[in-house]
């Protein structure tokens, strides 16, 4: 029952997306032929189709980077990053026109193991930890039926401390493919799409101006309130400005 | 000996022939004077001669002459004395009509050999007006105000002025101009000399100053239909650097003049005039020079003006790596010479290249400046292999055509063979091995590869089937083991479950014994018992119950292996079976002993007879 289910969601996905891998395909020699416009068009018109790659993501950032729209090509790499973030293309590239950003934020140094912790959860997406998620709990129960089974104590000690280290993977894959898929969902990260932006120390225009951002800046949201949301900048730095400014990744 | 004679003779031949060169034989006079003015014309010659032959002087009065002069000087330079005399033939003239006159040359004999001057031209205007001082007075009341430098006399506009001409004033951006300081004198003001002069700053443009002789040499010429004397103060060559209207500075120059000073004349004053030298400050007119910019320039500009010819030569085309090639371009003609930029030379990637080097040669002129400039580039190729440095382009704004045009010199190949590994050249041996270079920087190129699309946040995690999985992994791990421990329990004794299966067997085939054995129905009992062994034993062995006997029975178990006491033990159980059938009395034993001793001997064949 489950795997008709499956093959006819497969059928169904395929169907969709050979129309998306046709308008890929045109999107891409437009850019191959310089015509850069044509190009952003036909990539944007996959992703109203609410279908995404990281592939669309990143030739669409191209596209616009070409055409010297740096901040919406820093948004579509982000993107792309979140789809597949050890992708070192999408890694270079982000770089390079992180170089037109006007702002130059410190990062705050942090705590290592924090930063390291971090870094190793933004590694893989979601759907790769839930699945390193399964298959070591299926490998740590493989271990379990070892160690119940093995005859002698040899074979029971490896597997007791392979099982142990297993259900830790297990449980802590999971927990990595949860954080990733909040971030997925609740969009957390955001770019400033505004040529400039002044942060208020509360949500509303009568707020003390606290500091002064520039487009294509990648921001962390905090909190929101009506119209309103609280960003905090690598460096520490917290404040209020209007949703209409940035652009959620 | 005839030989030196010879060559002797040739020298002395050589020697009077450049001698007889040396006679110079010159007209002198204005070439410009005013109609009934007087003027010499006078005649030089460095030897002496006879029979002056004038030539033909009929739109002139001679008015006096010849009158004959001789001078002589001897110079002695190093101990060579150098000797040298002139003798002057001078007539004075008098105009008759106006026009321009050509004076044929005259000739005079010096030695029976006859030389001829030079011809010249005399252009005669109409006179000046002789009262020209009661009108010039009336005229100096209305200049009075405006030069108070010079209070009285005769200097007015009209008769001293400077003015700066230039050969053209409508050019293109680069294109050179002869700008020229003239000094006009009129003939009847005495010039005594300079005292402060300003030149013109020349502001916007780059300029070169042609020589001039220190001592301002005067000549006649005419301007606005007057005669003035005219002194070349400074010719400058100018290259414009900017587009739009340029304005020249005015030239300034303070003269010192000498005036007759007319006072009271007492009777004793009578004899002397008095004179005093005034200042007087001219100040040219500016002039205004629109410039125009170059059209649609060539990206290979680089700003040259004029026109020229470019020459490249290369010292050699085949050499050994590591070798300094000189390539030399040469650029030569006529324009901003010392303002062009060495061209640019496409060097394959891997040569080494060296700053040009640039020498120029310029003279600047009455026709502008002229010369060469040349450039010297040195490169050193690193690696062997066959090269090419493309034709070198070179291009310049012709002013005379307005267009650009192109000089190119030929492409040269260089054929580079590996040099012998110097072992002194440490510098080299660091050149075997480079980074790669980075040329430009750029974003890496879209990704051509399929892409799987899937619904926007859409992600496995959290779906039915993820939880799905984990469950069902559970249930079939817990299932597994339940299923695994009990047949582990189980296989914990094979024995107890072969023999279990095999008493299950017996058990089965002495079903109907039991039942009799309950009812303790003796006859009927044994009977089943007998019946059941033989079944057995029929369906073991494949043998039909008919042809069953004992000695058959018995060979072929022991032929199967089996051990003799059970085949004896069995042959006893058949025995009593039949005994207590046919002869109770003769049997002893009890019907559970049989029971038991079938079940177990058909156990045993169980678990053996495979």
């Amino acid at each position: 029952m489950k795997r008709l289910i499956n093959t006819i969601l497969a059928i169904l996905i395929s169907v969709a997306s050979f129309a998306q891998a046709d308008l890929l395909q045109k999107a891409n020699e437009h850019y191959t032929k310089e015509e850069f416009k044509q190009a952003i068009d036909a990539y944007n018109q996959i992703l109203m189709t609410n279908m995404e790659s990281s592939e669309v993501y990143f030739n669409l950032g191209n596209a616009y980077y070409k055409t010297k729209q740096y901040t919406l090509s820093i948004l579509n790499y982000e993107r792309a990053k979140q789809l597949a973030p050890d992708d070192e293309d999408i890694s270079f590239n982000l770089q390079v026109v992180n170089q037109k950003v006007v702002d130059s934020i410190q990062e705050l140094p942090g705590i290592f193991i924090v930063r390291w912790w971090d870094s190793l959860v933004n590694s893989q997406t979601t759907d790769t930890w839930a699945v390193l998620s399964i298959f070591s709990f299926v490998v740590f129960l493989t271990m379990l039926g070892f160690y119940f089974f093995a005859k002698t104590s040899e074979v029971k000690r490896i597997t007791f401390w392979s099982g142990c280290f297993l259900i830790l993977f297990t449980i802590f894959s999971w927990s990595f493919a949860a954080k990733q898929k909040s971030r997925l969902v609740n969009h957390t990260y955001a770019i400033v799409m505004q040529p400039t932006v002044t942060v208020k120390s509360s949500p509303s225009e009568k707020g003390t101006n606290l500091f002064v951002i520039h487009e294509g800046l990648k921001v962390k949201i905090t909190d929101k309130l009506g119209d309103w949301v609280e960003i905090k900048l690598a460096d520490g730095n917290k404040g209020w400005l209007l949703t209409e400014s940035i652009e959620r990744i | 000996m005839i030989r030196k004679l010879k060559i002797l003779l040739i020298l002395l031949l050589v020697g009077y022939a450049s001698m007889a060169d040396s006679i110079q034989f010159t007209m002198e006079g204005p070439e410009v004077v005013a109609n009934g003015e007087q003027f010499r014309l006078g005649f030089t010659l460095n030897e002496r001669g006879t029979d002056l032959q004038l030539p033909d002087l009929s739109n002139f009065d001679v008015l006096m002459g010849p009158s004959t002069s001789q001078s002589s000087s001897i110079q002695i330079i190093n101990g060579k004395t150098t000797q040298s005399s002139s003798f002057s033939y001078i007539f004075i003239l008098r105009a008759k009509k106006e026009g321009k006159f050509i004076i044929r040359p005259a000739s005079i004999k010096v030695g029976g050999k006859t030389y001829e001057s030079n011809s010249m031209s005399i252009e005669i205007v109409k006179g000046q007006p002789q009262q020209a001082a009661g009108q010039q007075s009336n005229q100096q009341q209305g200049n009075q105000q405006q030069q108070n430098e010079a209070p009285a006399g005769n200097i007015s506009k009209d008769n001293l002025f400077v003015r700066v001409a230039v050969d053209k004033t409508n050019v293109s951006k680069g294109e050179q101009i002869l700008a020229t300081v003239k000094l006009y004198i009129s003939q009847n003001v005495p010039l005594n000399g300079f005292d402060e002069v300003k030149l013109p700053s020349y502001e916007g443009f780059w300029t070169k100053d042609i020589d001039v002789p220190t001592q301002v040499n005067f000549t006649r010429e005419v301007f606005n239909g007057k005669i003035y004397q005219v002194g070349v103060l400074k010719k400058t060559i100018l290259f414009p650097q900017q587009i739009g209207t340029i304005r020249i500075d005015p030239f300034e120059i303070t003269c010192l003049v000498r005036q007759r000073v007319r006072q009271q004349q007492g009777f004793f004053d009578d004899f002397f005039d008095n004179y005093q030298v005034v200042k007087a400050k001219v100040v040219s007119d500016p002039v205004a020079i629109s410039v125009k910019d170059l059209p649609n320039q060539p990206a290979n500009y680089t700003g040259a003006v004029g026109n020229f010819s470019l020459n490249g030569t290369i010292d050699k085309t085949s050499l050994k790596s590591n070798e300094a090639v000189t390539l030399k371009l040469n650029i030569s003609g006529s324009g901003n010479l010392t303002l062009i930029n060495p061209p640019k030379i496409e060097l394959p990637q891997d040569f080494e290249s060296y700053e040009p080097k640039t020498t120029d040669k310029t003279l600047a002129s009455d026709n502008g400046l002229n010369g060469s400039v040349s450039f010297e580039y040195l490169f050193i190729p690193r690696f062997a292999g066959n090269f090419t440095i493309p034709a070198i382009q070179f291009v310049f704004f012709n002013p005379s055509t307005r267009k650009f045009e192109t000089r190119s010199t030929e492409a040269y190949n260089l054929k580079v063979t590996k040099g012998t590994d110097d072992p002194n050249s440490s510098v080299v041996s660091s050149f075997s091995k480079e980074d790669v270079k980075m040329i430009g920087k750029d974003i890496r190129f879209i990704k051509q590869n399929k892409s799987e699309f899937k619904p926007k946040g859409s992600s496995f995690y959290g779906t039915f089937s993820f939880y799905a999985v984990f469950v069902i992994s559970l249930v079939g791990f817990a299932v597994f083991y339940v299923v695994n421990r009990k047949k582990i329990i189980e296989s914990s004794n094979v024995t107890l479950v072969r023999n279990k299966r095999a008493n299950k067997v017996a058990l089965k085939r002495l079903k109907e014994a039991s039942g009799f054995l309950k009812k303790n129905q003796a006859e009927q009992f044994y009977e089943a018992v007998i019946k059941a062994l033989w079944g057995y034993l029929s369906d073991k062995l494949s043998i039909p119950v008919a042809e069953l006997n004992r000695e058959k029975t018995s060979a072929s178990l022991l032929a199967k292996g089996m051990d003799q006491e059970i085949v004896t033990e069995l042959m006893k159980i058949i025995d009593d079976c039949e005994f207590a059938r046919y002869a109770p009395a003769a049997f002893s034993g009890t019907m559970n002993e049989i029971y038991d001793g079938a079940a177990k001997v058909m156990g045993i064949f169980e678990k053996q007879i495979k």
